[in-house]
């Protein structure tokens, strides 16, 4: 089949606007966008920036807009879009090269939940156990990849930057529902910040956009109860 | 190098959020159409005179009403959707299912109000 990919392109040395370019190239229904933008580059047009890395939906790095709805180019098939495929960057962060953002505003945010785990209790001499159920309370959290796809999705990040971000909620999730760490208060705190959770407008976007299918809203919706009650659990 | 950040309103509406974008969206319009409402109000009062009865006529004309009762009704049934997934989070799981009984909610109201206000636009 023919497919027709309408792709953002701006190159900072050349062009003063971005612009849209289209490329045709022959396809299969089970082709996915990145398989065709890897297509373009190698054989129409080598001048085509995009990241990638494992192509298999773990890394997070080819996150973009496809068809106006942000997913993982790795993710998606030409079965799922259509023939006509309009390829764009990730909404809400500084384009440096066609569909290549800067990621460092949204690293920035993620850093500020401290995604790591705190205990100050002096080591065990084997792991430091938990319970089935206990481990179970953050699972959905830990699926982050950090590909962007949820926070770049958010109509509050589009407004600023300086919003903390679906991603980093989640993130701060995995860590605060975790029995064994000891800075669920401390990261409670920041979340709670005037660029936190009381900036959630609960539109959803996050939990549809995300490739890993976590329950982004859910986690937020947690968060926002954990500050009003102090349950954890 | 590279462009500035910049999300545009129309770029914010381009984006394909589907059912929950569009309460969304339609969340901010009523809330907006609800400060102009107020507004109109207001001035009208402090306004008197030729100015307050002309603005007098905008919001009491039936059009004006049905867009104003949209606004209304559905501002308060989305934020009562809101609410009830920020008070319980468990059940956003179901947050398909919530906008459908907004929606369910939400349509015969508004259309039996919207026929009540032509009807009384119309036959008097």
């Amino acid at each position: 089949m023919e497919i027709t990919i309408k792709v953002f392109r701006y190159n900072p040395e050349k062009d003063k606007k971005p612009s849209y370019k289209t490329y045709k190239l022959e396809g299969i229904e089970t082709d996915r966008v990145l398989d065709l933008l890897e297509k373009v580059k190698g054989y129409q047009d080598g001048t085509l920036s995009f990241r990638r890395s494992c192509a298999h939906g773990i890394c997070g790095s080819d996150a973009m807009r496809i068809n106006g709805f942000n997913r993982l180019a790795c993710k998606t098939l030409v079965r799922d879009t259509g023939a006509k495929i309009t390829v764009e960057p990730i909404l809400g962060l500084r384009v440096i090269k066609d569909l290549i953002v800067d990621m460092e505003p949204f690293f920035d945010n993620y850093k500020k939940v401290m995604p790591w785990f705190i205990n100050n209790d002096p080591e065990p001499e084997k792991e430091r156990l938990q319970s089935q159920e206990d481990r179970e309370r953050f699972d959905d959290t830990t699926k982050c990849i950090l590909c962007a796809c949820c926070t770049t999705s958010c109509p509050s990040f589009w407004a600023s930057d300086e919003y903390i971000g679906p991603a980093a909620f989640v993130n701060a999730h995995r860590f605060i529902f975790d029995s064994r760490d000891q800075a669920a208060a401390e990261r409670l705190k920041i979340v709670n910040e005037i660029m936190g959770v009381s900036r959630c407008h609960t539109v959803f976007n996050c939990t549809l956009a995300c490739p890993r299918e976590i329950q982004i809203t859910k986690a937020i919706g947690e968060l926002k109860a954990a500050l009003v009650t102090g349950n954890l659990k | 190098m590279g462009l500035k950040r910049n999300v545009s309103l129309k770029d914010g509406l381009r984006y394909q959020g589907k059912g929950p974008m569009l309460t969304y969206i339609l969340h901010r319009i009523g809330g907006l159409g609800i400060v102009i409402f107020v507004a109109t109000h207001i001035l009208s009062s402090y306004a008197g005179g030729t100015v307050g009865v002309f603005l007098n006529t905008i919001y009491e004309h039936w059009i004006f009403q049905i867009f104003i009762f949209f606004c209304a009704l559905f501002h308060a049934v989305n934020g009562l959707r809101i609410v009830i997934l920020d008070l319980w989070p468990k059940l956003i799981e179901h947050q398909r299912e919530a906008i459908w009984v907004e929606w369910a909610v939400f349509l015969p109201i508004y259309a039996i109000a919207v026929l009540v206000i032509v009807r009384t636009a119309l036959g008097g």
